[in-house]
C-alpha cells in the first residue's frame, strides 16, 4: 500500500468516524440517563474483540504488515504456560489502538519501523522478516532494540514505542491481565503488606487507567 | 432510597433554592430539607442516579472500548481541556463537561484549565476525596503577611461544624494531634505499606518538625450504623471511584447527602436547568427567584424562592452573580464592593520527586488504596528567611513496579515476559500541593462579546501563578529530594512542571468573605453583605487557599450557613 492510498483511506475513515461521533454527541446531549446508557452500549459493542488466529487485515495495516506485527508480538511476548501476545491478537489490538487513540505521525512511526525491520531482514538474511525462523526473528529484533548499526539506531525509539503498545495490548487483554497476572476486580480492602514469594505473578488489576 | 421529586415547570415559591448539586449543593439541600424547608435544588446537567448510572463501573480493561484510553478524535473535539485531568478515562468521561459546549476565554499567554462536571452530583462524583481541616495558621495567614483580606472566621468558629459534617460523611484517618492539621472525627485509617513506614520513621527522625501521616479520605473504612442505614458499605479498595461507586463507599451527593435530603420529602430537583441569572427585587432588596435556560431545548423558565444559596462551584457561582445585573448592581449582583470576580486562586501541583527503595522484596501490598500518604505543611510559621510566603503539603505513596513501569526496559522473549509478569522494585513518589497567594489581578469577568449556546456571556479568565508560587515549587522539589535521600532512597530525581492554574481543580475565591462590606462579597456566615437572603457557600467565598484540599471546608461552611440562615429566617430578617 502506498502512503498516498493509505492517507486517502485514513481520511475517509476519519470522516465516517466524525459523523459517528456527532451522532453519539447528540445522544449524550439529551436529558435522560437511559440515553447515556445506550450511548455506552454502543461503545461496548465497539470494544476491540480479539480474533482467533489473529486479525488478518486491520484498519491501518494491510495483510502483510499484520503478519509482521503478529510475528513481532510473538517474539516480544511469546507463549509459555500462558498465552503469548500474538495468541490474544495483540497485533489486531495495536492496529485498533493506533487508529483510534494515536496521531497520524505516531502511526507513521510504526509503518516506518516495519519497513526498516524488513529491510534489515533482507540485508541480514536475504528474506522478508516473516520468512525468518523464530530464533532469527528474535536475533534481529534484539539488534533493532539496541540499535546495532547506523540505520537501526534511528529505529530504537520507534521500537520502544511499539514494544510499549505490545505490552499494553497484552497485559490489558483478558488472558494477560487475569492469567499471566493476578486480576482482583474487588479486592475487598487494602492490605499494606502481604507475603510475596519469588515467582508470584504481579497484579493485573490497576484501576481506571492502564 | 426515596426518589426525590423531579420537577420542570413550577410556580411554587420554595422556602429555599440551592443552585448546584455537588459537594456544597448537596449539603445545603440536606440541611434545609432536614430543617423542614421545602427545598428546590437546581442542576444544570442531567440526572445521574446512584448505581444505575455508573455505566463505567467495574469494567475490566478488556471490556472497555479502547482499554481505558479515550478516542483521539473525541478528545480533540470535545474534551481537550477535560482530558488534562488525571481521572479522565473511558470509564469516567461521561461525568466530565463537554468542552465544545462549555467555552470560556483566556488570554493566549495565560491559559487556565477549567474542569467541569455538569450533572447531578457534580464534582462530588469525581473528586479525590482527600479531607482536611483548615487550622488557625491558615486562617491567620492573610492577616500576617498582608496578601488578601483577613478571614472573618477562625478555627473555633468552624470546629464543631467540621465534626458535624465528618460524622455524616465518614472520614478515614489517624489521630495525630498536629496543630497545623487538626484531627477530624475519624474512621480507621488506611494502612501504610512497609516502605512507607520505613520512610516515615527515617524522615521524622531527620526532620523533627515534619510528619509523614496516612492521608485522610472520605472513604468508609469501617461504616457506622448511620452510614449503613444510608445504604453505604465498606470501601472495597478498587480505587475506581470516579466511575461511580455502587457500594457508596466514598462520599458523593448520590451516596450521602441526596438520600438524606430525599428522605425528608422536602427535596425537589430541577435538572437540565442552566441558571442564567438571579431575579432581584429592588423594592425589597431581596433575590426572589432564578431564571434558567433549559439545557436541551434552550427555553427559558423561572423558579421562585425565599432564600437562595449559590453552590454552583467557585466560578459557576460567580458567573451567575456577574450575569445578574440590575440598575442597583450594574456590575453584578451583590457587588457593591467591586471585588466580585477578583482574587481567584487554585493550588499549585507543579513539583514532584521520586526514588527507588532497596529491599522489602518478600512482600507486596494488596488492593488498590484510594488514598496516599501526606506530609502536612511544615512552613506554617512565617519566616523572613524563606524565599517565598505560605507553604505546601506533600502527597505520595510507595508501590512495587509493574509492567507499566518496566515495559521500556531492554529485553525480548521469555525472559522479558517473566520479568514483566512479576512485581519489580519498590518505588516511592512525592508530589507537592502548594498554596497560591490571593491577588486582585487574578480574576474572572464576563466576556464582552462571546456567549455560550444558552446565550450566557462566557467567563473571561485571567489567572496566573506569580513568582512566589514558582519559588515555592522549586523549594518543594529540593525538600522532597532531600527527604527521600535521608530516607535512603536510590536514584532520587525531582522536577518542577509549569502547568497552568485550574488543573489542581481547587479553584477558590472570586466572591470572598470578609468583615468589611467594602472589600468583600459575603460576611462570615457566607451571606451577601448587600442582599440578606442571598448566600454563597462554595469555594468562591474563600479568602485564601491553604494547601489543604478544600472540599471538607465547603461542607462545614455550608452546614453552618444553613443553620444561620434558618435562624435569621425564623427571626424574619431574611
Amino acid at each position: 500500500m502506498s502512503l498516498t492510498k493509505l492517507e486517502v483511506s485514513k481520511m475517509s475513515c476519519d470522516l465516517s468516524r466524525r459523523s459517528f461521533l456527532k451522532g453519539l454527541g447528540g445522544v449524550v446531549g439529551t436529558s435522560s440517563a437511559a440515553a447515556i446508557l445506550s450511548g455506552n452500549a454502543v461503545s461496548v459493542a465497539l470494544a476491540f474483540e480479539p480474533i482467533k488466529g489473529g486479525t488478518e487485515k486491520g484498519a491501518l495495516f494491510n495483510k502483510q504488515q499484520m503478519m509482521m506485527l503478529k510475528a513481532i508480538c510473538a517474539t516480544i511476548i511469546p507463549a509459555t504456560e500462558t498465552p503469548g501476545a500474538a495468541d490474544v491478537d495483540t497485533q489486531g489490538f495495536i492496529d485498533n489502538q493506533l487508529f483510534h487513540c494515536y496521531t497520524g505521525s505516531l502511526q507513521n512511526e510504526v509503518f516506518q519501523l516495519l519497513i526498516n525491520i524488513d529491510s534489515e531482514a533482507k540485508a541480514m538474511f536475504d528474506v522478508d522478516f516473516v520468512e525468518l525462523s523464530d530464533k532469527e526473528q528474535l536475533e534481529l529484533l534484539e539488534q533493532v532494540e539496541i540499535g546495532s548499526n547506523t540505520l537501526l539506531l534511528n529505529n530504537r525509539d520507534k521500537f520502544k514505542f511499539l514494544k510499549s503498545l505490545v505490552c499494553f495490548g497484552y497485559y490489558t487483554s483478558e488472558a494477560g491481565a487475569s492469567q499471566e497476572l493476578r486480576y482482583l476486580a474487588i479486592p475487598g480492602g487494602y492490605k499494606g503488606s502481604v507475603p510475596y514469594s519469588k515467582g508470584d505473578s504481579g497484579w493485573g488489576s490497576m484501576g481506571l487507567k492502564y | 432510597m426515596i426518589t426525590p421529586n423531579y420537577i420542570t415547570e413550577s410556580s411554587e415559591v420554595f422556602d429555599a433554592i440551592v443552585i448546584g448539586s455537588g459537594v456544597t449543593g448537596g449539603w445545603a439541600a440536606k440541611e434545609f430539607c432536614e430543617k423542614g424547608f421545602k427545598t428546590l435544588m437546581i442542576e444544570r446537567g442531567r440526572i445521574v442516579e446512584h448505581r444505575k448510572d455508573y455505566i463505567g463501573e467495574n469494567q475490566p480493561p478488556w471490556n472497555q472500548q479502547f482499554r481505558t484510553n479515550v478516542d483521539n478524535l473525541l478528545v480533540q473535539e470535545q474534551y481537550p481541556i477535560q482530558q488534562q485531568c488525571y481521572a479522565f478515562t473511558d470509564a469516567t468521561k461521561h461525568f466530565f463537561g463537554n468542552d465544545r459546549d462549555l467555552p470560556y476565554a483566556t488570554p493566549d499567554d495565560k491559559p487556565f484549565s477549567w474542569i467541569r462536571a455538569n450533572q447531578l452530583g457534580g464534582k462530588s462524583l469525581l473528586w479525590h476525596r482527600q479531607s482536611y481541616r483548615i487550622s488557625d495558621f491558615d486562617f491567620e495567614a492573610n492577616k500576617l503577611d498582608g496578601y488578601g483580606n483577613d478571614w472573618p472566621i477562625r478555627y473555633k468558629d468552624i470546629k464543631d461544624w467540621y465534626s458535624y459534617v465528618e460524622t455524616h460523611v465518614g472520614i478515614s484517618g489517624q489521630r495525630e494531634n498536629l496543630p497545623e492539621l487538626p484531627d477530624s472525627e475519624f474512621l480507621p485509617p488506611f494502612e501504610m505499606n512497609s516502605p512507607e513506614k520505613m520512610i516515615k520513621q527515617k524522615l521524622e527522625s531527620a526532620f523533627p518538625d515534619r510528619h509523614l501521616i496516612m492521608g485522610r479520605a472520605a472513604h468508609l473504612t469501617q461504616p457506622t450504623q448511620l452510614h449503613i442505614s444510608q445504604g453505604r458499605v465498606q470501601c472495597q479498595a478498587r480505587n475506581e471511584c470516579q466511575a461511580g461507586c455502587s457500594f457508596g463507599a466514598y462520599f458523593s451527593t448520590q451516596s450521602s447527602t441526596l438520600p438524606a435530603a430525599a428522605k425528608t420529602g422536602n427535596l425537589h430537583i430541577a435538572a437540565n436547568s442552566v441558571v442564567h441569572s438571579l431575579i432581584y427585587d429592588e423594592q425589597t432588596n431581596r433575590v426572589i427567584g432564578v431564571r434558567v435556560i433549559d439545557n436541551d431545548n434552550l427555553k427559558q423558565r423561572e423558579y421562585f424562592g425565599k432564600i437562595i444559596f449559590l453552590c454552583a462551584s467557585t466560578l459557576g457561582s460567580t458567573q451567575i452573580l456577574l450575569n445578574s445585573q440590575s440598575k442597583k448592581y450594574p456590575s453584578g449582583l451583590a457587588n457593591s464592593s467591586g471585588v466580585l470576580g477578583h482574587y481567584l486562586m487554585d493550588h499549585n501541583y507543579n513539583a514532584n520527586a521520586g526514588g527507588e527503595i532497596d529491599g522489602f522484596e518478600d512482600e507486596i501490598d494488596q488492593g488498590r488504596r484510594p488514598c496516599g500518604i501526606l506530609v502536612p505543611n511544615f512552613n506554617v510559621q512565617p519566616d523572613p528567611k524563606r524565599p517565598f510566603l505560605r507553604g505546601y503539603m506533600l502527597g505520595g505513596g510507595a508501590h512495587r513496579e509493574t509492567w507499566k513501569n518496566m515495559q521500556r526496559s531492554e529485553g525480548l522473549g521469555i525472559d522479558f515476559k517473566n520479568r514483566m509478569g512479576k512485581p519489580g522494585k519498590w518505588k516511592f513518589g512525592f508530589y507537592a500541593m502548594g498554596e497560591m497567594l490571593p491577588r486582585f489581578d487574578n480574576q474572572v469577568k464576563l466576556h464582552s462579546t462571546l456567549k455560550d449556546k444558552w446565550g450566557i456571556p462566557q467567563l473571561d479568565i485571567h489567572c496566573e501563578y506569580s513568582e512566589n508560587e514558582k519559588l515555592m515549587m522549586e523549594d518543594a522539589k529540593e525538600q522532597m529530594m532531600a527527604m527521600l535521600k535521608v530516607a535512603g532512597l536510590k536514584n532520587v530525581t525531582g522536577r518542577v512542571n509549569h502547568r497552568p492554574p485550574g488543573i489542581a481543580i481547587h479553584e477558590v475565591g472570586t466572591a470572598r468573605m470578609g468583615k468589611d462590606p467594602k472589600t468583600s462579597v459575603v460576611n462570615k456566615y457566607n451571606q451577601a453583605h448587600d442582599i440578606p437572603n442571598l448566600f454563597v457557600t462554595d469555594g468562591a467565598s474563600f479568602c485564601s487557599t491553604p494547601p489543604q484540599n478544600p472540599s471538607l471546608t465547603f461542607m462545614a461552611l455550608t452546614a453552618r450557613a444553613v443553620e444561620y440562615a434558618s435562624k435569621e429566617y425564623a427571626e424574619r430578617r431574611l
